[in-house]
């Protein structure tokens, strides 16, 4: 499955997630702390520096990913012009462009094992206090492995709607789409548990 | 116990699904994404537990950067942005619509479901949108909710659609709806 | 009833199964020290709950199972070491993205540690000559692939008995004379059911299952026989018009 990852390799994959993390929770709680225009600036150039570092591939990919924004930094420009406080506007949009673009570069350097690996790791005082975390490390792989599944299944049933439909297929394929799932789920809790899926743990 | 994980994950991936399917156009050109009428099912469907915990793994696996939420987004970019409130309210709108579903389990399953999912999916869900949209955009509440009004009509539909998938469900498959206590004569096809 | 371990390593007495008071088994009693056991049955006789209730997946409503002198409903942590189930649709069986993490999970689930699972997996890989199918994501594996990645899963886990419940249907010829090798290779306890009688000419015993009773058993070739017969007398009838219930 296609994930969020950065086309090319860069320095910053070589980092551990949780110095990553850590990074971005501390330069997050600044940008938000912090109000002055001149440090929302300084930290809009810092993190495009970030993105103009790797080269050009990496930069295109990453503002890609920025341009979910765009309706909002329209809505809070229009905004501040009708309220007369284009400043204030423009402070708004450099502190929220900055902080999605550096969630995304942890997210675009990061691989899922290291971050899974980071989440485990905050995770060990529940194992200590006795709570398994072994759910997790099913569920996750299930869902990522039954989302091109279910995909491939929903193309189906689409083309089976419109081998016998004139008209385009609006919610009601949600109904099977969501029978054909919790019926897969049945088979699949069988599946597991016919490998000893939900036993607790072994001591080694 | 299998089984229970096994439907948390596959209502995920259902959920990130339905936000894959391109935004359905309805008659009055306001174009929607199917995916937060996966999280009204959730609760919906499989009670305010399992609906809750599929819907946390939804939003977690989107965190981790899987592009699973409307449009291919995800990482956690998507914390940061003017959207946040509304995917970190997912989990708690499906489990407030779980939870009245089961509270209203004596009425007629569409009609419990539609009352959920609107008290989950747009009340609960629009307070969490609205207070992350005013942390983000540095917007009054009132600001906020007013830039988020526009959705609302587009969730009131799909509210309405929530309840009518369990009502079908409750009458197609009674035993998947955990809550649902069929009458007698439901139970043997 | 007191049945000792020393007994049959198939051992099946007089299991009954019903679904909300509906019998779907009754009276079925099966005791075999056959390598290659087969059942044949139409769809509908029962034959995927058998299946299920062998692998202990579900609880017999009437009598009692032993594999190996396990109970394997009941005693879960015993019964993954020694039966093994695959189903019709791998969609259904395979759990995680990559073949590694897939025969792995099994593995970790007899205990062996991260390390030791990792080996296991590429040591069963090199078996079946596929030790380039470690990081191979599943998504892209062809439908018999997926089933052989199924099958080296399952075996993996060294069952004592395999339970096959149509993993065949709908495969081509190639195909399924080449995961019928594997599986003959593997040399484990077989325990195959399917409605196609190609899959059992070469088996030891066969029992033919019939609306969820026991209807004959011996030989391969004369229950297979008897079976082909009777198949084709309805067919030339008409009972896809009777509605169940």
């Amino acid at each position: 499955m296609i994930s969020l990852s950065s086309p090319v390799r860069t320095w910053a994959h070589g980092w551990r997630a949780g110095t990553k993390l850590a990074a971005l929770c501390v330069a997050t709680m600044l940008l938000f702390v912090i109000g002055n225009i001149g440090f929302q600036a300084a930290a809009f150039a810092f993190a495009l520096l970030l993105y103009c570092l790797p080269g050009m591939v990496f930069l295109r990919e990453g503002l890609g990913h920025l341009r979910v924004l765009i309706p909002f930094v329209v809505i809070v420009l229009i905004w501040h012009l009708v309220t007369g406080d284009p400043a204030g506007g423009i402070k708004t949009i450099m502190r929220m462009v900055t902080a999605v673009a550096l969630a995304n570069l942890v997210t675009m350097t990061t691989s899922l094992t290291a971050l899974m690996d980071v989440v485990r790791w905050m995770s060990s005082p529940l194992r200590r206090l006795g709570v398994s975390t072994a759910p997790l490390e099913i569920v996750l792989p299930l869902l990522i492995r039954f989302v091109p599944v279910l995909t491939l299944r929903a193309g189906q049933m689409h083309q089976s709607w419109r081998a016998r439909s004139l008209r385009r297929a609006n919610y009601r394929i949600v109904l099977p789409m969501m029978l054909m799932a919790l019926d897969d789920a049945d088979r699949v809790g069988e599946a597991l548990k016919a490998r000893g899926g939900a036993l607790p743990e072994q001591e080694n | 116990m299998e089984k229970d994980l096994a439907r948390i994950a596959l209502f995920a991936a259902l959920i990130a699904i339905l936000g894959l399917i391109p935004a359905i156009t309805l008659g009055f050109g306001v174009p929607i994404t199917a995916q937060s009428l996966g999280v009204m099912l959730a609760g919906a469907v499989l009670g305010s537990r399992q609906g809750g915990l599929a819907v946390l793994l939804f939003v977690f696996a989107a965190a981790l950067g899987l592009p699973l939420l409307a449009g291919g987004r995800g990482g956690l970019g998507v914390f940061a942005s003017p959207t946040v409130g509304f995917v970190v309210g997912f989990p708690v709108a499906a489990f407030v619509t779980g939870l009245v579903v089961e509270k209203l389990h004596r009425l007629p399953p569409g009609v419990n479901a539609g009352i959920g999912a609107f008290i989950g999916g747009i009340v609960v869900m629009y307070a969490f949108g609205t207070i992350g949209m005013a942390i983000v955009l540095n917007k009054s509440l009132t600001e906020a909710a007013l830039l988020n009004s526009a959705f609302v009509l587009g969730d009131l539909l799909k509210a309405g659609l929530c309840g009518m998938l369990v009502a079908a469900i409750a009458r197609l498959r009674p035993q998947m709806l955990p809550w649902y206590r069929a009458p007698v004569s439901h139970i043997f096809r | 009833m007191a049945i000792s371990s020393a007994d049959s390593p198939v051992l099946l007495e007089d299991v009954g199964y019903r679904i909300n008071d509906m019998p779907v088994l009754a009276g079925v009693s099966v005791r075999s020290e056959a390598m290659r056991i087969g059942v044949i049955g139409r769809n509908g006789s029962g034959k995927s709950t058998l299946a299920r209730l062998i692998a202990g997946l579900l609880e017999p409503s009437e009598g009692q199972i032993r594999i190996e002198g396990v109970d394997v409903y009941k005693d879960r942590r015993a019964a993954i070491r020694t039966v093994g189930i695959l189903f019709q649709n791998p969609e259904h069986q395979i759990i995680f993205p990559t073949v590694g993490e897939e025969i792995g999970f099994g593995l970790r689930q007899l205990g062996a540690s991260k390390a030791d699972a990792v080996t296991g997996t590429q040591k069963v890989l090199a078996q079946f000559g596929k030790a380039h199918w470690q990081d191979a994501p599943i998504h892209a594996l062809s439908q018999g692939q997926k089933h052989l990645v199924c099958m080296m899963s399952v075996l993996a886990m060294r069952p004592r008995l395999l339970v096959l419940d149509e993993p065949f249907a709908g495969l081509d010829i190639p195909t399924r004379m080449q995961l019928t090798r594997h599986l003959n290779d593997a040399g484990t306890r077989l325990l195959h059911i399917t409605h196609d009688t190609r899959d059992l000419e070469e088996y030891d015993q066969v029992f033919w299952l019939d609306r969820g009773h026991l209807r004959a058993s011996g030989v391969a070739r004369q229950v297979l026989q008897d079976f082909t017969q009777e198949m084709v007398r309805i067919g030339g009838g008409d009972d896809l018009s009777l509605l169940a219930g």
